[in-house]
């Protein structure tokens, strides 16, 4: 069985495999001997399917930003469970935290 | 013999966009230098990564990720015998920016202990991102070479999934909260893209959605420029190359009722056309006469 993750790397920088129809790329990859979860993956159109061969662990989105204003005025401190209102943008409170010196 | 000449070229050091709060500290001889460099990872596998970046990655003595799919994860960790997920420092009840702060130091510890450091970030990661510019902020604050390298952004691919060129009308981006928190101008002669409607209002940070009833919020402020039969379009980029991109349209009154995810962004077009400035245009003329007179 080929590698799963060879497999989408090489179809991510093709420029006639990315664009494939669903029919095309499940032809090529039942020919390059892939895993079933690829191949139904394909045919679905339903990436999620690939949970089959690597588990299902959706990551959290990282680009979930600050709400604007909350980034300066937030203690470090793990039990603080109060909502924490929005500051002025530009209005920053003085770090807790202070970097090490080297 | 390029490595000896590359290793004798100056390093220049890079401004920063915001002001540091200590300066730089002399550079040591008698210490290793740590450096960090944030990387975008792009936003579809196998497409997007850039040379650059996956040099950087390669050339790293750690790698730390906050990626959006744990398949990208698993394809960076083939460029890297020593990949750190940040993953694991986010949960459900704990506020983001504890999340954020704690990559931060992940980042500058290793900094500080002499290792060359790369932080590769989904999409750009110097967009809706704070840990990469607060990281390198604090890495130059300490005297380190730090620096960011651009990629592929969600916002670059919806340009080209949905057609859509900000030159022509003007293009406003606003996290969708921020349209919630404070008082904002909205140009509806322009496009309108609004970040992370899915958590949209909420305050806690420490939430990773909210719900209609806060949509329905954001959809009476957007009221009050736009009519509730607008269409706006609901986008999500593709992480994996065997996905399409995922485009819905509807009107702006079914926003609230809509499943939306935190990493879908909603697009409204113009809803009115540009309005000529008389005003400009004839002061404008009036230069240009000035000109051919003289």
């Amino acid at each position: 069985m080929s590698d799963t993750i060879e497999l989408l790397e090489a179809i991510g920088q093709n420029a006639t495999l990315r664009h494939a129809s669903a029919d095309q790329l499940a032809s090529i990859l039942e020919q390059a001997n892939a895993s079933a979860a690829l191949r139904s993956a394909v045919a679905a159109g339903d990436s999620s399917l690939l949970s089959a061969e690597f588990g299902h662990k959706p990551n959290k989105a990282p680009q979930i930003t600050n709400v604007p204003g909350h980034e300066e005025d937030e203690s470090d401190d793990d039990g603080d469970d109060k909502p924490h209102h929005p500051s002025e943008p530009g209005h920053s409170q003085p770090h807790k935290h202070t970097p090490h010196k080297q | 013999m390029l490595l000896i000449i590359l290793s004798a070229l100056p390093f220049p050091k890079l401004p920063y966009y915001q002001a540091m709060d200590t300066p730089p500290l002399p550079p040591t001889n008698d210490a290793p230098r740590g450096s960090l460099a944030c990387v975008g990872m792009g936003m579809t596998l196998g497409s997007h990564l850039t040379p650059l970046a996956r040099s950087q990655i390669e050339q790293a003595d750690v790698v730390f990720a906050a990626l959006s799919d744990n398949i990208v994860e698993l394809w960076l960790q083939r460029m890297h015998p020593d990949v750190r997920s940040l993953q694991p420092y986010y949960a459900e009840g704990k506020s983001r920016m504890k999340t954020y702060r704690q990559w931060v130091e992940l980042m500058m510890t290793e900094v500080r202990a002499g290792k060359n450091v790369c932080g590769v970030f989904y999409g750009h990661p110097g967009i809706f991102a704070w840990s990469p510019h607060k990281a390198i902020e604090v890495a130059r604050a300490e005297g380190f070479k730090a620096h960011m390298e651009p990629g592929i952004s969600a916002e670059d691919c919806l340009y080209a999934d949905l057609g859509i060129d900000p030159g022509r009308f003007g293009c406003q981006h606003f996290e969708a909260s921020q349209l919630l928190f404070y008082e904002r101008r909205i140009d509806p002669t322009g496009y309108l893209v609004l970040w992370q409607v899915g958590l949209v209002g909420d305050l806690s940070l420490k939430r990773f959605s909210t719900g209609a009833a806060y949509r329905q919020v954001l959809v009476d402020v957007l009221s009050e420029d736009y009519p509730l039969d607008h269409e706006v379009i609901v986008y999500r980029g593709a992480t994996l190359p065997i996905q399409k991109p995922r485009v819905r349209r509807m009107a702006l009154r079914d926003l609230p009722g809509a499943e939306l995810t935190a990493e879908e962004t909603v697009v409204l077009p113009p809803s009115a056309p540009l309005k000529q400035n008389l005003a400009v245009r004839e002061r404008l003329a009036a230069l240009d006469k000035e000109a051919s007179i003289a």
